[in-house]
């Protein structure tokens, strides 16, 4: 079986859904609300888009790399990419994190034409929501992280019903793995010529949290307006009206949803660029360029003033390294069925094999 | 029309136009009622005739106010006439109750219509058990002409006892035509006197006295009513007493038995109180007696008791006790038809009987024949609200239970409302269920509650509950479909309308201020947006309640009445068939009937003829493949 009914089973029963969206109204048999994705009814079909595009009903990581990048990767811990460097944005949007590199880019992409529009994740803290952003201000309404995860890919979906393709996508690892499995679908019905998603802005992510954490947000920020949370190496930050506060990360670990246990990728490894945090300089933000489209879209904003772009700090490249390679020793030691990935022995050896894969809490880096 | 032609004539009427001319030709002043099969048509009737013949006529919220209405117009002298189904009569029985008791002055009449094999109501409820606990005079009329004569002497029988009297009449005689002919129109001349010496109350022991021998008068004035009529031969050993319909089934049975020289038909038109000293006279003659009556065996019980009381143990009783009429449900449910009652006569007089062999033509055509489902009509707002609540239910994830009520809606239990109900009783009970559930919180019950209930349904009997769920804070969603009509019964008005039954201006009463006037939030959604609707009711599932969500949009069949429909059709391009992913969501599981699967095509389909314009399907097909032209012409 691989359609709705192996979905639910195996991923949504099991609470592996990543709630990355892709398989949100693309049927009008699985919806989602806020961070749960369901399954509205079933559709009694034993093969089924749905599925197909999971990322978390089937990875495999050669195929991805050879789909996306022609060839293999070298580095098992940050995966293809061509320069890194730090970045931060000339005129940062206001609630942005970091350097507010994404947004920039977003907002540079749709304004250069690139993409009629892109789907990012809009709303406060507290109500998060995908947004099809197709002005430039619909982008910048979008800065700042969600630590829970929404599922965005639903507006691509939905732009795809209205005829919108080649869209720009501000997504979490799992989002662009999915958007990526999206483009390359051979599910009858299914098969794009132009793909749903043409730019892919990946956001380094180590976890998102459970719906609980709404509660928490709301209970312990004692209800006052988020204006920006933050998830340094140890603690949560969280700013609002009234001040900051922190707390240790440890006290929420059991807030993190389980299906992010499983995830086997830190840094958004197909996408074009990646971005995150430097655990170093909070006014930067890490940029990974993996892909020639990548290049260009920097190669853009460097030329346009949007961006400016510094070195990255040889000394603290194996930091970042260690932090993805810790995340995935840890998948491959925990129950790999619940991964859902495709990894042949060898690929494996090769991952257990790297250096600096230090056990560490999983936090290495925030996005 | 028809009703209202000229006195002496002879027209084809229905059993319910039929009550209303009698009611007419009685003279009746005020007429109240709310809407219930098979009787609603009555009242609409007497609408529709109020302007020429000067009588009032109201659809008031519920039974007990209607009957509360009535009973004032004749506490003034005025002629009244309540109407309402069996299970109405349930609602109005506390009032009834001690109606009886204080007695009345203007002939009241109680239009019951009974519903044997519950055709269109929750459940087959005999009146006349009803009547007998709260000691009300029964007739039961078994023609369209007799429920004219019954229900015009009806208020005079009512004045002579200074008791509101109840006239039983089932489906099958409401919804018969026959030939009527037509009595003469009064015009309405009473003038109400109700002044400061007037006492009609009902507080005291001695009532019940004076109403036992009002309920013994009435006996003995039975006993000489042309209402009940025998026919059969002088001698007879076998009597069949028979009562509504069931006399012409008895009479058919019999003659097709060839018995009309042995068995005698004692027709009984008036069930409550039984006329004794008639029954007695039939009674002392024969060895035989077979009953022949709809539900219960109330005639059955009253014979057999009567007979014990004055020795006649030599008779033999055929019915629902022996088990000899009996239909395929067994004595005592459903209907009667001439086959049963051939097979009663058969057995109790040791006739060879076999039951009639359906051919085998038209056994192999029955089994052919498609099983014909409950459905909400093509473009209800109910299907479109019930998809959003699925939805929600689904989305939330906390196994949120449904509470279920009257009105079209409660086909929300069956395939077409994608079987969410889970349970259905009566008017407003929903809200009290629902009640009731989400105050188990405190024994550990975590599942969210959700109660649906229509319009007309929250006027009737749902405010009580409302107001008791806020004083004690239960914690309910209360979906209040609002089609801004009462649908099921034929579209009367409720205060929430604009207009009254007589079609003049009322103040309406709009739900959403009854509801914040409780001090409940209200939020309002047009459930044709399945989608934003869906997500209402998640959040609304996750505030702390009781809270209303309204989800308002007209009635399919109003909407479009007199208007150009909206044109929906399929993209043949667009519509992958079964290529695409969606497994025929519109036609196999939204389940409008306006969406067809087109076999030879091997797409979507829309059925032009019953499609109502409402684009829902073309909201939630995944390939946009069914295109809404709007009236307009902006094409969607």
């Amino acid at each position: 079986m691989t359609g709705q009914e192996s979905l639910r089973q195996k991923i949504l029963d099991r609470g592996l859904c990543t709630a990355c969206g892709m398989c949100v109204n693309l049927c009008p048999y699985l919806g989602a609300y806020r961070d749960r994705v369901a399954a509205l009814h079933p559709c009694g079909l034993a093969d089924g888009a749905c599925w197909h595009v999971c990322p978390r009903s089937g990875l495999d990581p050669k195929q991805m790399d050879l789909s996306v990048f022609g060839r293999l990767r070298e580095d098992h811990a940050l995966g293809c990419f061509s320069a890194i460097y730090f970045s931060r944005a000339v005129s940062k949007a206001p609630g942005a994190q970091y350097g507010g590199t994404a947004t920039a880019l977003a907002a540079l992409a749709l304004e250069a034409g690139l993409v009629p529009a892109v789907a990012v994740t809009g709303g406060d803290a507290l109500a998060p929501k995908p947004v099809l952003a197709v002005t430039r201000e619909e982008v910048l309404a979008g800065a700042g992280s969600k630590f829970t995860a929404v599922p965005t890919l639903a507006a691509v979906n939905r732009g795809q019903k209205q005829g919108l393709t080649g869209l720009g996508l501000v997504g979490r690892p799992c989002q662009v793995a999915a958007a990526r499995k999206m483009a390359e679908t051979t599910v009858p019905g299914y098969e794009s010529t132009v793909p749903p998603v043409a730019l892919y802005l990946g956001l380094f992510c180590f976890f998102a949290f459970a719906p609980e954490f709404y509660g928490f947000l709301s209970c312990e920020a004692k209800a006052e307006w988020v204006v920006r949370s933050d998830i340094p190496p140890e603690e949560l930050v969280v700013v609002t009206a009234a001040g900051e506060q922190r707390w240790p990360l440890a006290e929420l670990k059991p807030l993190v949803r389980p299906g992010c246990h499983h995830c086997f990728d830190s840094t958004a490894e197909w996408a074009d660029l990646s971005v995150g945090s430097t655990e170093y300089d909070p006014d930067w933000n890490t940029l990974v360029v993996r892909t020639v489209l990548g290049e260009k879209l920097l190669a853009l904003a460097l030329e346009r003033g949007v961006l400016e772009i510094r070195p990255y700090p040889p000394e603290r490249l194996p930091l970042l390294r260690r932090a993805a390679l810790g995340k995935k020793q840890r998948v491959l030691a925990g129950d790999r069925e619940l991964s859902g990935l495709a990894l042949d022995f060898e690929y494996e050896a090769a991952v257990l094999r790297q250096q600096g894969g230090a056990s560490g809490d999983g936090n290495g880096t925030g996005r | 029309m028809t009703v209202m032609a000229q006195a002496g004539k002879k027209v084809a009427l229905t059993g319910n136009e039929a009550i209303a001319r009698g009611a007419m030709e009685a003279g009746v002043s005020y007429v109240a009622s709310y809407p219930g099969s098979p009787t609603a048509e009555i009242p609409g009737v007497l609408a529709l005739a109020a302007a020429a013949c000067g009588h009032y006529v109201e659809w008031s919220v519920n039974e007990k106010v209607a009957m509360e209405g009535a009973a004032a117009a004749s506490f003034a002298g005025l002629r009244s006439l309540v109407v309402m189904k069996a299970d109405g009569l349930n609602v109005a029985l506390d009032f009834a109750g001690a109606l009886a008791l204080s007695g009345c002055r203007g002939g009241l009449v109680v239009l019951v219509g009974d519903d044997p094999a519950a055709h269109s109501s929750i459940r087959e409820e005999d009146t006349r058990t009803i009547c007998k606990a709260v000691h009300l005079p029964v007739l039961e009329p078994s023609s369209v002409a007799e429920a004219r004569d019954m229900t015009r002497e009806a208020f005079s029988l009512s004045e002579f006892l200074a008791l509101p009297v109840v006239v039983r009449c089932v489906t099958r005689v409401c919804h018969a035509s026959g030939d009527v002919t037509l009595g003469a129109i009064p015009p309405v001349e009473r003038r109400p006197v109700f002044g400061r010496e007037d006492r009609v109350i009902t507080f005291s022991a001695r009532l019940h006295a004076l109403l036992e021998q009002k309920m013994a008068r009435a006996a003995e004035h039975f006993a000489a009513s042309l209402f009940n009529a025998y026919s059969g031969p002088g001698q007879s050993d076998t009597l069949i007493i028979a009562s509504g319909p069931a006399v012409f089934y008895a009479r058919e049975a019999r003659e097709l038995l060839e018995q009309e020289d042995r068995v005698g038909i004692l027709k009984l038109g008036t069930t409550w109180p039984l006329p004794a000293s008639l029954l007695l006279a039939h009674l002392r003659g024969v060895k035989r007696v077979i009953f022949a009556e709809e539900v219960e065996p109330f005639i059955e019980d009253g014979v057999m008791a009567l007979a014990a009381a004055e020795g006649l143990l030599h008779l033999s009783f055929y019915g629902k006790r022996s088990g000899h009429v009996a239909g395929s449900f067994g004595p005592g449910a459903g209907e009667l038809d001439v086959d049963i009652l051939k097979e009663a006569l058969a057995g109790a007089l040791g006739l060879p009987y076999s039951r009639p062999v359906v051919a085998a033509v038209a056994q192999s055509l029955g089994q052919e024949m498609p099983v014909r489902e409950f459905a909400l009509c093509a473009g209800c707002p109910h299907r479109a609200s019930f998809w959003a609540v699925k939805a929600a239910l689904e989305l939330d994830g906390r196994g949120g239970v449904v509470i279920g009520d009257i009105g079209c809606y409660t086909l929300g239990m069956a395939g077409t409302g994608y079987h969410l109900l889970q349970t259905v009783h009566s008017m407003g009970s929903g809200v009290g269920i629902a009640g009731g559930l989400s105050q188990l919180r405190r024994f550990g019950f975590d599942r969210p509650v959700i109660c649906v209930l229509g319009d007309s349904t929250f006027y009737h009997a749902a405010l009580p509950a409302l107001v008791n769920a806020r004083f004690h804070r239960s914690n309910f969603l209360c979906i209040l479909l609002d089609n801004e009509t009462t649908a099921m019964t034929g579209h009367q008005p409720h205060p929430g309308r604009l207009t009254t039954a007589m079609g003049e201006a009322g103040d309406t009463v709009l739900p959403e201020e009854l509801i914040r006037g409780m001090g409940l939030p209200c939020s309002v959604a047009d459930p044709y947006d399945v989608e934003k609707t869906a997500v209402l009711v998640c959040d609304e599932m996750r505030l702390p309640g009781p809270r209303v969500l309204l989800l308002r949009r007209a009635c399919a069949l109003v909407a479009v009445k007199g208007r150009e429909k909206d044109t929906v059709s399929v993209d043949p391009e667009k519509c992958l068939g079964d290529a695409c992913g969606c497994a025929r969501f519109c036609s196999r599981v939204f389940g409008c009937p306006a969406n067809i699967w087109d076999e030879t095509a091997g797409r979507a389909r829309i059925d032009e003829a019953v499609c109502s314009g409402c684009g829902v399907c073309a909201a939630l097909c995944p390939r946009q493949a069914i295109v809404v032209k709007r009236r307009e012409g902006v094409g969607t």
